[in-house]
């Protein structure tokens, strides 16, 4: 499914301003990850950086922080959690982001809550798709992927 | 009409002033104050891009010794030297005042508004993508910005007299670019106001520019202001993170994980020698300085190059010295792009097809 040639996917579950992705993993933990609406609007992505696992973040709080063409800014966190792990091949090549934004997932958290709880404050399956569509041609916003 | 604030928070430690871009920015984000226009000025400061470290990017025992506080901005892009001899500005603004998302044209759209207010001094300053301001292809302003929900901060610098030598010596680059002919052609790179126009420029004419002209780029007025309460609960806090080297070694990465490689050949075109950072983890090519003995028209195509091979992956480095000539009119006599790849390799000691580990 895409809108401006930004895709979205109706399994996961969104920020309400589609700046993040976050998907069910085993344990318990969730992964975060870039939309590819916020890669578009970031360009080239030159640094990644996600804090030591086992680090408490609460919500408001990034996981993460990303630098492209001299921006820096927080990979946002809804929810209270513990980071669990960092993707090291996005560490490493941090374009990844840019080329394939839902297969690259930035950080595994632990939420502090139950799953449910963490999941409520976020939009997944049609809710989503509407918001993402609007949030794209509120802002114009058009897709463009770094070539795989 | 919109009312945005200008406010000039004067000389400061550099530990302050990042304080205040965290303030400013989360007071923005939280619509606690109206956007802003914000100047200032650092002691002798070297100040950090937010990935960056410091061991990596400076000389430290050279800060040490001369008195120079070494910091970290909230801000992406590169090191550099920040004393009394430059001016800095600062927006703070909502992402519903700009009109796009893209964080490319809104550094555009800004640098263009600032470029119009440097020239109304009597020089023609011009952007210069990525995110830096020119006169007749010399450096006078570089940028940087950080983003926070809908909320941004972009900020850059204005040379007034700035010692280019002084920052060289607070950079980690080679020992050769400290060289006086290397220190000459560094000052040729660029433009310091108070050269261009024969006397130091009037503080206040550089503050109405500024204001002017962003003034009419976003169609606002601005009004004179003072940092609120809220701002300076939020900067009391700031400070009390940002004034510790938890904050400054945050990204610590050893200087042994991008060392400086060097090497020299003799091409039928001349002698070339480059020096690169290389980033040895994520195989990258951060910065690369080439020098020697060789002719090339325009003389700023070397300089455009090495802008262009930074942050670069070494796979993609024949690709990119391909597209760079041939996207420009350079002469070199004799020498060849190829030359520049076989320089850069023998730094690296890896020479093409051989396979990286």
């Amino acid at each position: 499914m895409e809108c401006n040639g930004c895709e979205f996917r109706p399994e996961l579950y969104y920020d309400a301003e589609f700046q993040i992705w976050v998907r069910i993993e085993e344990r318990g933990e969730l992964a975060v990850g870039m939309t590819d609406i916020s890669q578009s609007i970031a360009g080239k992505i030159l640094h990644v950086r996600v804090r030591r696992p086992g680090t408490l973040r609460p919500a408001g709080k990034p996981v993460a922080t990303v630098e492209s063409g001299k921006w820096a800014g927080p990979v946002p966190n809804l929810f209270d959690c513990t980071i669990a792990a960092a993707n090291r091949e996005v560490l490493e090549d941090p374009s990844l982001l840019n080329r394939q934004p839902y297969e690259s997932w930035i950080a595994r958290v632990q939420p502090a809550q139950p799953l449910e709880q963490a999941l409520s404050v976020l939009l997944t399956g049609d809710a989503a798709w509407a918001g993402y569509q609007a949030r794209c041609r509120r802002d114009g916003i058009a897709c463009k992927r770094l070539p795989a | 009409m919109n009312h945005w604030r200008v406010i000039d928070t004067g000389l400061r430690p550099a530990a302050q002033n990042i304080a205040l871009n965290r303030a400013l920015l989360e007071a923005r984000q939280a619509e606690e104050i109206p956007s802003t226009l914000r100047f200032l000025r650092f002691t002798p400061s070297a100040l950090l891009g937010y990935h960056q470290s410091a061991e990596q990017e400076l000389n430290l025992d050279y800060c040490r010794e001369h008195g120079i506080a070494v910091q970290r901005r909230i801000t992406g892009g590169g090191a550099i030297y920040f004393d009394e001899t430059q001016i800095g500005w600062e927006l703070y603004l909502h992402k519903r005042d700009l009109g796009t998302a893209d964080m490319q044209r809104i550094s555009r759209r800004i640098c263009h508004a600032a470029a119009t207010a440097i020239s109304a001094l009597g020089v023609d300053a011009r952007f210069r993508p990525r995110n830096d301001i020119e006169v007749d292809g010399r450096k006078i302003s570089g940028t940087g910005g950080a983003f926070d929900g809908d909320a941004l901060m972009f900020q850059g610098t204005l040379l007034i007299e700035f010692d280019v030598e002084k920052m060289l010596r607070v950079l980690r680059i080679p020992a050769e670019k400290l060289s006086d002919k290397a220190i000459a052609s560094a000052r040729e790179r660029v433009a310091n106001l108070r050269d261009l126009l024969g006397r130091r420029p009037d503080a206040a004419l550089i503050r109405s520019n500024m204001v002017e002209a962003f003034e009419s780029e976003f169609g606002v007025e601005f009004g004179d202001g003072d940092l609120t309460l809220s701002e300076d609960q939020r900067y009391r806090a700031a400070l009390r993170e940002i004034d510790h080297p938890d904050w400054v070694g945050l990204v610590n990465r050893p200087v042994a994980d991008m060392p400086i490689l060097e090497a020299a050949q003799k091409f039928a075109g001349g002698l070339l020698r480059a020096a690169v950072t290389f980033d040895v983890q994520t195989q990258t090519l951060r910065q690369v300085w080439f020098t020697g003995d060789f002719f090339a028209n325009p003389r700023r195509a070397v300089a455009d190059l090495e802008a262009a091979l930074r942050d670069l992956p070494l796979a993609r480095l024949e690709q990119k010295v391909e597209w760079f000539f041939a996207s420009r009119a350079v002469d070199m006599l004799t020498l060849t792009p190829a030359d520049f790849v076989a320089v850069v390799r023998l730094a690296l000691k890896q020479p093409l097809l051989a396979s990286n580990p």
